[in-house]
C-alpha cells in the first residue's frame, strides 16, 4: 500500500468512526441553526483530527500535505452526507484568498484558524444582479475615502452570507478605465454597518443565497487584498488556489445504483422496467459516461502524484456530471409516475431523485453557467476565438447599459 | 485502474503517427469507395513492417509481447488519417481467440504467421442484423461447416475466419481455412474494410470451444476487438475535432470567424467533452484487459468512442457548410469510417444490452 492509498484508508476509519455523530442520520430532522451547529462541531472535530487545511502552510494551521491528500479526504467524505456545506465557499475559496494576500499576516493567522476550526464562515461577493457570468461587469463601487474606502452597490447569489464573518469582495474603484482595469479586491466584515443581508428562496426551497446590500461601508486600505485597480487578475488568481477539489460522476446527484435499484421496482407497460430497452439504453449510456469521467479524475490523480499538472480535461467534470445528473433525476422521475410526485424538502440531493431533479439546474449554473464552461474550453483549451465582446477597450461608464 | 501512458507507449503512439502521416494518401482512400476487394494496402505493408501485426502476441508466438494498451495507440493514429485495413482489429480477435484455446496445433498453424503478417485472420459471428445469435443457424456437422455468415470484417481477404455456430443444440466457435469458401463481396459504403458474405458448405473446420465456452470466448473477442475499434474511433473523432476547430478560426462569415459563434464554438467544445470521455473510456478498458472488470469496461469504451466519432462526423461536416458535403473534401471518409466502425463488433443496441446486463445480473 503507498501512502495515498494508506492516508485514504485512515480518512475513511475516521469518517465512519464520526459517522454517527455527524452523518446523515444525526442530522436528519434538525433546523438550520442546528444543523449549523453540528457543522461547527464537525469542523473542529475535522481540525483536531488533522483533516481541516490538508494542503495548508502549518504555519497557519494547515497539516502541510499535497492538494492529492485534500481530493482523497473530499472523496471519502461525500458519501457521508457531513456537515461540511456552510463551510466549502470558506474554506475553498475565500480564506485561501485572506491566507495569501491579506496586509495584515498575523490577523490574517487568526483567521484563518478560526476558520478552519469552524468558528468563522466567510463568503465570496462577485456575482451582482448585472453580472455573474461577466464577473468584470459588476457596479459595486468602491470609492476613495479618507485614508481608506467606502463600498455602495449590491451584491447576489452570495452563498451563505446570512451565517458569514466576513467575505472577500470585488469592486469598482474606477469607472473611467475598460471594465477589467478598474477594479479592486477587499475582505469586509460582515457585520460592519451599512451591510445587510438578505437570504432569498431558490426553486428547490432551499434558502442558502442571499443579496447583500453595501450603503456607505467603510473599509481601510489595510482591507485591500489586490493592487488598486488588480482586483479582475487577483480574483482570477483565487480562483487557481483551490482548483483541485473532489468531483463526482453522478454530479452530486444519486449514484446510477440507485437508478438501478429503481428500475427493479418499477414497471413499464407491465414488465419489469430493467427489462426495457429504453431504461436499459440510459443505464448503459450514464455508466458509459460516468466511467469516462472517473477515468479523468483517476488519471489526474495519478498525474499530480507524479508531479505533473493534470490535463486540461479535468474541467469537462461538472459541464459533464451535472447535465446527466438533471437527466437521469427526470428520467427517474418518469419511472416513478405517480409515486414520483412527492416532493421532500429537506431530502439529501445524493439519494432523492426530485430533490436532485429540482436543484439540478442550480448546480449547472453555479460556479460556471454551462455556457462560460463550453467558452472556456473552447477558447483556453481548443483556441477557438473569443465571443464578439462589444465593450471590449470601451471605458466601463460609456458602456451602453 | 486506468493509468498514465509510459514513455515506450509514447514513443509508439508518436511513431505511429509521423509513419502514417508520411504514408497516407487521402486521394487513394477516396478512390478506394468505389472498388470492392481493395483495402489501404500502403498501410497494411507498414503495419508488417512496423511490426504492428506481431505487437500484442506473446514472444512465445513470434509476437514482441506487448498488449491492448500499445495496440490500441496504433489503431487510434490510424483512426486519425482513416487509414487502416481491417485486419489490424480481425487478426487481434482471431490471436486472442487461440490463445485462449486449448489447441495446441491450431495455433503453432496461425499465430507465428499473424504475427508476421504471412496470415490475415477474422472472426464470423454476424448472421442477419445480430452480431452473436443465441441460436446460430450456421451448424457444424462431422467436423464440417455449413451455412452464411454476413458482413464479415476483412472477410474479402482473410486466410480463415473463427466461425460462430451451432454444434449438436450447443454453440460452438470453429477455424475454418477460407480458401475455396464462396466469399460474396458487399459493395459497401466502406469498402475498404473488405466485408464480405461467406457460404460455407459443409467446409472442414476445427473446434476451438464449445457451449458455454464458446459463448464466454466470443464475448472475451468481442470485447477485445472492440476495444481496438474504440481507440479506431477516438483518433477518428479527436482528428474531426481538430478539422472543424482549424477550419472554424480560418473561415469567416458576417466579419469574423465563424468560431466565434458560439453555435460553432459550443458544438466543437462538445465534441472534445466526448472524445476526451471515449479516450478515458479506451485507456482504462486497455489497462483492465484480463480483469474482472473488463467487459464493461470495454463496453464502455465501445459506447463513448462511437457516440464521439458519429457526432464528431455529424457535427464537422456541418460546421464546414457547403464545403464539407463534396466528394474531394473527404470529410465523408471519416463519416463512413464511423458507421462502419459502429457496426463492426457489434452495434450500439448490443453493447447498451451487455453492458446493462453487466451492470444490473438481468440479461435483455
Amino acid at each position: 500500500m503507498n501512502d495515498l492509498d494508506a492516508y485514504r484508508e485512515k480518512a475513511r476509519a475516521w469518517l465512519e468512526s464520526v459517522a454517527p455523530t455527524y452523518g446523515k442520520q444525526a442530522r436528519e430532522g434538525m433546523t438550520e441553526d442546528e444543523d449549523l451547529a453540528m457543522g461547527r462541531a464537525y469542523q473542529r472535530a475535522k481540525f483536531d483530527a488533522g483533516f481541516a487545511g490538508i494542503n495548508w502552510d502549518p504555519e497557519f494551521g494547515g497539516q502541510g500535505l499535497t492538494p492529492l491528500h485534500k481530493v482523497i479526504f473530499e472523496q471519502e467524505e461525500m458519501p457521508f452526507a457531513m456537515p461540511s456545506g456552510y463551510f466549502g465557499v470558506s474554506l475553498g475559496i475565500s480564506v485561501p484568498v485572506v491566507m495569501r494576500f491579506a496586509q495584515d499576516r498575523e490577523w490574517a493567522k487568526e483567521r484563518v484558524l478560526a476558520a478552519l476550526k469552524g468558528d468563522e464562515i466567510w463568503c465570496q461577493l462577485f456575482s451582482e444582479p448585472s453580472g455573474g457570468s461577466d464577473l468584470a461587469g459588476i457596479r459595486t463601487k468602491a470609492e476613495p475615502d479618507g485614508n481608506g474606502w467606502k463600498l455602495n452597490g449590491q451584491k447576489l447569489w452570495t452563498t451563505w452570507a446570512q451565517r458569514s464573518d466576513y467575505g472577500v469582495i470585488i469592486a469598482r474603484n474606477d469607472p473611467t478605465v475598460p471594465k477589467h482595469k478598474g477594479l479592486t479586491f477587499f475582505w469586509l466584515d460582515m457585520h460592519a454597518p451599512g451591510v445587510t443581508v438578505r437570504p432569498f428562496r431558490l426553486a428547490a426551497g432551499d434558502s442558502h443565497v442571499n443579496e447583500v446590500f453595501f450603503d456607505d461601508v467603510k473599509l481601510t486600505d489595510g482591507q485591500r487584498l489586490s493592487p488598486v485597480g488588480g482586483g479582475f487578475g487577483t480574483a482570477m488568481a483565487t480562483l487557481m488556489i483551490e482548483r483541485y477539489s473532489a468531483s463526482d460522476p453522478a454530479g452530486f446527484g444519486p449514484p446510477l445504483d440507485l437508478f438501478v435499484d429503481l428500475a427493479r421496482e418499477c414497471e413499464v407497460a407491465g414488465r419489469p422496467a430493467i427489462e426495457d430497452g429504453r431504461i436499459r439504453s440510459a443505464i448503459a449510456r450514464t455508466y458509459a459516461m460516468r466511467s469516462g469521467l472517473e477515468a479523468i479524475t483517476t488519471r489526474a490523480m495519478r498525474m499530480m502524484e507524479a508531479g505533473m499538472e493534470p490535463g486540461p480535461e479535468g474541467s469537462l467534470n461538472k459541464l459533464v456530471s451535472v447535465r446527466s445528473r438533471q437527466k437521469l433525476s427526470e428520467l427517474a422521475i418518469d419511472l416513478m409516475g405517480a409515486i414520483g410526485l412527492g416532493w421532500e424538502q429537506d431530502a439529501w440531493l445524493k439519494d432523492d431523485w426530485v430533490a436532485s431533479w429540482l436543484s439540478a439546474p442550480t448546480m449547472r449554473i453555479a460556479g460556471g453557467a454551462d455556457e462560460m464552461l463550453l467558452n472556456t474550453i473552447a477558447e483556453k483549451i481548443l483556441g477557438l476565438p473569443q465571443d464578439h465582446r462589444p465593450d471590449k477597450g470601451i471605458p466601463f461608464n460609456q458602456i451602453p447599459a | 485502474m486506468s493509468i498514465l501512458y509510459d514513455e515506450a507507449q509514447q514513443a509508439i503512439a508518436n511513431e505511429c503517427r509521423r509513419v502514417l502521416d508520411a504514408r497516407t494518401d487521402k486521394a487513394r482512400l477516396i478512390g478506394l469507395l468505389e472498388e470492392t476487394g481493395q483495402f489501404d494496402e500502403a498501410f497494411w505493408k507498414t503495419a508488417v513492417e512496423q511490426g504492428w501485426t506481431a505487437l500484442a502476441l506473446p514472444e512465445a508466438h513470434g509476437g514482441l509481447g506487448l498488449g491492448l494498451i500499445e495496440l490500441g495507440l496504433v489503431a487510434q493514429a490510424a483512426g486519425v488519417l482513416t487509414a487502416g485495413a481491417p485486419f489490424l482489429t480481425t487478426n487481434y480477435g482471431a490471436q486472442q481467440l487461440l490463445l485462449a484455446s486449448q489447441d495446441q496445433a491450431a495455433r503453432d498453424r496461425w499465430l507465428p504467421a499473424l504475427s508476421s503478417g504471412d496470415a490475415i485472420g477474422t472472426v464470423a459471428f454476424a448472421e442477419g442484423s445480430t452480431i452473436l445469435p443465441s441460436a446460430p443457424e450456421t451448424y457444424l456437422a462431422d467436423g464440417r461447416l455449413s451455412g452464411v455468415k454476413h458482413g464479415v470484417p476483412a472477410g474479402l481477404k482473410a486466410d480463415f475466419a473463427v466461425v460462430w455456430a451451432s454444434h449438436a443444440g450447443k454453440p460452438a466457435l470453429a477455424l475454418v481455412e477460407l480458401a475455396g469458401i464462396s466469399r460474396q463481396a458487399i459493395r459497401s459504403f466502406d469498402n475498404g474494410r473488405l466485408y464480405a458474405d461467406l457460404t460455407f458448405m459443409g467446409a472442414p473446420a476445427t473446434v476451438l470451444f464449445e457451449g458455454e465456452a464458446a459463448r464466454a470466448a466470443a464475448l472475451q473477442a468481442l470485447a477485445h476487438m472492440a476495444v481496438v475499434t474504440a481507440h479506431e474511433q477516438t483518433g477518428g473523432a479527436e482528428a474531426l475535432m481538430f478539422i472543424a476547430r482549424d477550419y472554424a478560426n480560418e473561415r469567416k462569415a458576417f466579419g469574423q470567424p465563424i468560431g466565434a459563434f458560439q453555435s460553432v464554438k459550443h458544438r466543437i467544445a462538445e465534441l472534445y467533452g466526448l472524445v476526451e470521455i471515449a479516450r478515458a473510456n479506451c485507456i482504462h478498458a486497455a489497462a483492465c484487459a484480463g480483469t474482472s472488470e473488463f467487459t464493461r469496461a470495454a463496453a464502455a469504451a465501445r459506447l463513448s468512442a462511437t457516440e464521439a466519432y458519429d457526432t464528431a462526423a455529424r457535427d464537422t461536416v456541418q460546421i464546414h457548410g457547403g464545403a464539407g458535403v463534396t466528394w474531394e473534401s473527404g470529410l465523408h471518409l471519416h463519416m463512413r469510417r464511423a458507421r462502419s466502425l459502429a457496426i463492426e463488433q457489434g452495434n450500439m443496441l448490443f453493447w447498451e444490452d451487455l453492458l446493462a446486463g453487466e451492470l444490473t445480473g438481468e440479461p435483455a
